[in-house]
């Protein structure tokens, strides 16, 4: 089992930058180092779908002149171009309800927030 | 030789991300994720992926960066504890 | 102790995760079966059906097109919303002045003034290409909205305001949605199928040019987009 780990090491990175995100994310207060665990958690899950796709000695897949088989695969690479437009839009999005925050309350420590209500 | 370059380019990635998160000032904390960002693109470079690795560049260096500071510059610059 | 038990929690989420890991295919091959079916189809057909040569602009445009039309729809949503949240405690009117900033130094000036026009025609070409080499839409779209990021950062406050048109600011921000929804009308008025494309060679001309005009319209949308968020969280309260 420890060959088919050290085969596969790029997936086992993949989880653990999805854990080091969702540390961030449990532990922090701080509202932006919140939303920065969760971006770390985003781009872990789009290194991880895009590496599955990877063929050995392969070529990006555009067909043009001095373009031989065998080639990378294209699906998962179109799947997160969409993916990384969404985590665009959830952190302007976020961001503008921090601002927003701070500006009603004073405050976007998470703790401090919860003693207001 | 190529898994080497892998292998560095994987341990850079962890070591900025577990840096972001320990970093209490959050302008640093924005700059090292912007550095993340390029480790990544330089990643899907390698793994033969363009398309994602010219959108992640701009997206990471370009809008995610300049969001975050100017959030950071309405609210804290300093995380509280 | 709260530390303690969230590490514990991860440990408990890592390990499933880690040993799935182990019983994925390995790392590079060619026989998994997400590279057998689908993936060796869309290589195969994909210049003759789609004509375009980078095969993820086909996949993203033509195979799964209806993706696409909701990822524009997202970011403009998106956009949407940002101006709800932000100005709705400024009472109307246009996005508002800047705080005073100390004004860049002569460096930052002079590079930008250079560099502006360079990079904007780099972006150009990468929306006009996306077919043929890596780019597309939204990677040009997003290099002049950071263009014009930094063009806001060293034009005085008049001139900033005017790099975007005031009348057809609407259209142009709404600009992606619209131009997909114009041409999968024109495939359903043409070819029966909404956003439908000609499949065979003597139209590839009509397919290439409604490949570069969703690029366009794409690039257009985003970079507007990406140019109004930036411009409605930057100004003052």
């Amino acid at each position: 089992m420890i060959e088919a780990l050290w085969q596969n090491i790029d997936y086992v990175a993949s989880v653990l930058l999805f854990c080091i995100g969702l540390y961030a994310m449990i532990t922090k207060s701080n509202l932006i180092k919140k939303f920065i665990g969760l971006n770390i958690m985003e781009t872990s899950v789009f290194a991880f779908i895009v590496a599955l796709g990877v063929v050995e000695g392969g070529d990006a897949p555009i067909m043009g002149v001095g373009a031989s088989p065998p080639f990378i695969n294209p699906l998962p690479q179109s799947l997160i171009l969409t993916g990384i437009v969404v985590a665009v839009s959830t952190t302007a999005l976020a961001l503008s309800l921090i601002i927003r925050i701070h500006k009603q309350c004073g405050t976007i420590e998470a703790d401090e927030l919860r003693e207001m209500e | 030789m190529s898994k080497l370059f892998d292998i560095l380019l994987l341990l850079l990635l962890i070591s900025c991300a577990l840096a972001v998160v320990r970093m209490k000032d959050l302008l640093a904390a924005t700059i090292v994720f912007s550095g993340y960002s390029l480790v990544m693109c330089l990643l899907w470079v390698h793994r033969g992926a363009p398309d994602v690795a010219m959108t992640e560049a701009a997206v990471g260096a370009g809008v995610t960066t300049v969001l975050f500071l100017l959030a950071i510059s309405r609210t804290a610059r300093y995380e509280r504890r | 102790m709260k530390r303690a038990a969230v590490i514990v929690l991860l440990v408990v989420v890592a390990i499933p995760l880690v040993l799935a890991m182990a019983d994925l295919p390995p790392y590079g091959s060619p026989d998994s079966p997400a590279y057998t079916h689908v993936g060796a189809y869309y290589l195969e057909h994909g210049v003759e059906e789609a004509g375009a040569e980078n095969i993820v602009t086909d996949v993203i445009l033509n195979y799964r097109g209806f993706d696409t039309e909701g990822e524009v729809t997202v970011i403009f949503t998106a956009m949407a919303a940002v101006l709800a949240v932000l100005m709705a405690s400024r009472g109307g009117g246009e996005a508002g002045t800047r705080p005073p900033l100390t004004p860049p130094s002569v460096v930052v000036r002079f590079v930008v003034r250079v560099m502006a026009p360079l990079t904007l025609m780099f972006a150009v070409y990468v929306i006009m290409n996306g077919h043929i080499t890596p780019g597309g839409g939204f990677q040009g779209g997003t290099i002049v909205g950071a263009v014009f990021i930094a063009l806001t950062l060293v034009l005085s406050e008049r001139d900033a305001t005017r790099l975007i048109p005031n009348r057809p600011e609407r259209v142009l921000q709404a600009a992606a949605p619209i131009v997909y929804c114009l041409i999968g009308l024109l495939g359903l008025a043409l070819f029966d199928v909404y956003l439908g494309y000609p499949r065979t060679e003597e139209m590839g001309l009509l397919r290439t040019a409604m490949l570069v005009t969703l690029e366009i319209g794409i690039g257009v949308g985003g970079a507007t987009v990406i140019a109004t968020i930036f411009r409605t969280m930057g100004s003052d309260q």
